[in-house]
């Protein structure tokens, strides 16, 4: 019998959220999601069982090293996956507005007109790259009008003007002449605020941003950070912020979900995981992390070895290869199962130390 | 833009000017010339020759001058559209060419039209349908068109459309209408004619384009815009057509500029095969005869038409992409 099936552990996030707090608005509901790729050299397994929920105007981060599976979340999310990619088994419950019946997004067709309405429209995404992430060919206000004639049905004049009206809100100096420009006469930063107009310009319910400040300088960093809070808190929608920068995620999130190998291993609010991280490969993240004012000369901590190749299965527990507290006999053939920490709901590790 | 535009113009005369020098002296550089074939013919119709007489030819047809006198002569005309006369044909090259350059030009160009409709809609389906069965007959169908030599393929069609199709073949109409008044009957007489040569000339550069477009369209798919595109809710089709394709066509356009010369240059066996009163055969008879006017003046306007040919391939890629354009 394996771990996951123990009753004690399996009905502990089920039940308590739901006696904590019963009406919960929460926007996406991803339930043991499954994603692996058939390539010629094997089978990878991009996710295995990641769930999560995002609560209605809320930022959720998703934090992880590159290759755990944080684009893939957002890549399955949007139905976008890519060949030869498939989702194996698990459910995407997306409600666009609160006590409305959940659609489970897996059961559309991934280019059927239902999926095609709700991507862009209620859900949109913004990409790492700010520099390929527009088409060359197409002016910005182009872009960003084909969004909006597509999901909003107003002619070509409108479009404009809610384009142009857009790009002012996201801080574009002369958004008029921004809107007859093309991508490659913007900066980076312009870019990015581009898409993100981009994205707006439906106000989708819930917002997936890919690592949107990856490319940029810190100081387009920090601005690009503050409009999406400000906007954020505007629209009252919600973010799945997707990043590797836990500095970033300290500024952006109110919780916080880590990911390894394609599982989520800790999941609780922003100041839990700073202030009381339970999850050893959480609490050497956070140790990597250079510190302003630390002792000079000190060498930065980093994680021994390496993620594992993608084609093995690693049994047990995913990070028990690399883990400090590793406990042979019990890491190495057990998958930890979903524990919730200091009966706190809303904190949930999946540890053998702390089952 | 009309910056751009005139500055071309003058890089293009600039360029027609040294093309001309070039080719004379090219056209010069062999020995002999073409009084001496014709002195050949003269003696063996009419036995010997005096030596005064070819004196007087010699004057007539001006062969031993010197070549930058002859060079004078002909570009002195030529600027004039006086192009001189062709030694063989005893008629102005102007009135020789005028007609055979048209109908390569028209044939150029509906090779590349043809070229063009087959290969896009083809390399974008092998694209978007990778590794599937159609893609593996596209990447067959290449390789044979690419590798079957264009006399082979005439013969081919004549023979189909002879004994399956029972159309007259070769030549530019039938027979019945050589002499006709040109009516729609025998415009769509000489459309029937024009499949097999277009064809002909384009299964080579068809097959290329279409592999061209097939590698671009697989790189530009993977490009973040087209996620980009397909995140805002875009339907398939729109995505690969509007945003893909205008960002992988830029070879095909530029394919004008290349294609045409070789267009022109391809059909002179096609055209030999199939009868067709192009330039191809012309030029090449001009230069074995060394009908020196005549084939200078070919060979100008063949020039021509290559650089005409780049600068529509420019202003096509200046609309097609903006990052081309000049600020």
């Amino acid at each position: 019998m394996s771990v996951a099936q123990q009753p004690s552990s399996s009905a502990i996030p089920t039940s308590a959220p739901e006696s904590a707090a019963p009406e919960e608005d929460i926007v996406l509901e991803v339930q043991d999601l499954h994603v692996y790729f058939y390539t010629q050299i094997g089978v990878v397994r991009a996710l295995n069982g990641v769930s999560f929920k995002i609560p209605r105007g809320k930022v959720l981060g998703i934090v992880g090293e590159s290759g755990c599976g944080k684009s893939q979340t957002s890549l399955a999310t949007m139905q976008l996956i890519p060949r030869p990619g498939k989702v194996e088994s698990g459910k995407i419950l997306f409600r666009e507005f609160n006590n409305q019946e959940p659609i489970d997004l897996l059961t559309l067709e991934r280019n059927s007109d239902e999926m095609r309405n709700i991507r862009g429209d209620n859900i949109s995404m913004i990409f790492q790259e700010p520099m390929t992430s527009l088409n060359p060919c197409y002016t910005v206000g182009d872009q960003i009008k084909e969004a909006i004639i597509l999901h909003q049905g107003v002619d070509k004049e409108e479009a404009h003007t809610r384009a142009v009206d857009i790009l002012r809100k996201v801080g574009m100096p002369n958004p008029e002449r921004i809107a007859i420009s093309y991508p490659h006469q913007l900066s980076g930063g312009m870019r990015q605020r581009a898409m993100i107009a981009m994205a707006l310009s439906c106000t989708p319910t819930l917002l997936i941003a890919d690592e949107p400040t990856t490319a940029l300088d810190v100081t387009t960093e920090a601005q690009i950070l503050e409009l999406m809070r400000d906007l954020q808190r505007e629209i009252g929608m919600s973010i799945m912020f997707i990043t590797h920068n836990l500095g970033v995620v300290a500024q952006m999130c109110d919780e916080v979900a880590v990911m390894y190998l394609g599982r989520i291993v800790e999941w609780a609010s922003v100041d839990d995981i700073f202030y009381n991280p339970k999850h050893p490969y959480t609490i050497l993240l956070l140790r990597s992390i250079p510190r302003l004012g630390s002792e000079e000369h000190i060498r930065l901590e980093s994680i021994k070895g390496s993620v594992p190749d993608p084609y093995t299965r690693v049994p047990g527990c995913p990070f028990h290869p690399r883990c400090p507290s590793f406990m042979p006999g019990l890491c190495d053939v057990e998958e930890p199962p979903e524990t919730t920490v200091d009966g706190n709901a809303r904190h949930t590790v999946r540890c053998h130390l702390y089952t | 833009m009309v910056n751009f535009l005139i500055r071309r113009l003058f890089y293009m005369l600039v360029t027609l000017f040294f093309v001309s020098i070039i080719g004379f002296a090219l056209i010069e550089l062999p020995p002999g010339s073409y009084l001496d074939s014709e002195l050949q013919r003269l003696r063996q119709l009419g036995g010997n020759l005096s030596q005064s007489q070819i004196r007087s030819l010699e004057i007539r047809y001006g062969v031993n001058d010197p070549t930058y006198l002859k060079y004078w002569k002909w570009v002195s005309g030529a600027v004039r559209g006086d192009f001189g006369e062709s030694f063989e044909y005893k008629k102005p090259v102007g009135e020789l060419i005028w007609g055979r350059l048209l109908f390569s030009v028209t044939l150029a160009f509906s090779s590349l039209i043809f070229a063009w409709l087959v290969s896009i809609p083809l390399g974008v389906y092998a694209a978007t349908h990778r590794y599937t069965i159609p893609d593996y007959l596209i990447t067959a169908m290449q390789f044979i068109g690419v590798a079957v030599p264009q006399f082979l393929l005439a013969l081919v069609l004549m023979v189909f459309a002879t004994t399956v199709l029972k159309q007259e073949v070769g030549g530019l109409v039938s027979q019945r209408f050589v002499n006709a008044p040109m009516s729609w009957e025998k415009f769509w007489d000489f459309v029937s004619h024009l499949w097999i040569p277009i064809i002909v000339i384009s299964a080579g550069s068809t097959a290329w384009l279409t592999r061209v477009m097939r590698a671009n369209l697989l790189d530009v798919l993977n490009m973040q815009y087209i996620q980009t595109a397909r995140a805002k809710g875009l339907k398939e089709g729109v995505v690969i057509w509007k945003h893909a394709v205008r960002n992988a066509i830029h070879p095909l356009v530029m394919a004008i500029g290349g294609v045409l010369p070789a267009l022109i240059s391809g059909e002179v066996i096609a055209s030999i095969v199939l009868n067709l009163p192009t330039t191809g055969p012309l030029l090449v008879q001009a230069l074995i005869k060394q009908d020196m006017y005549l084939a200078i003046t070919m060979v100008m306007f063949l020039s021509i038409m290559l650089i005409v040919g780049n600068l529509i391939a420019d202003l096509l890629l200046a609309w097609v992409d903006p990052r081309v354009r000049l600020e």
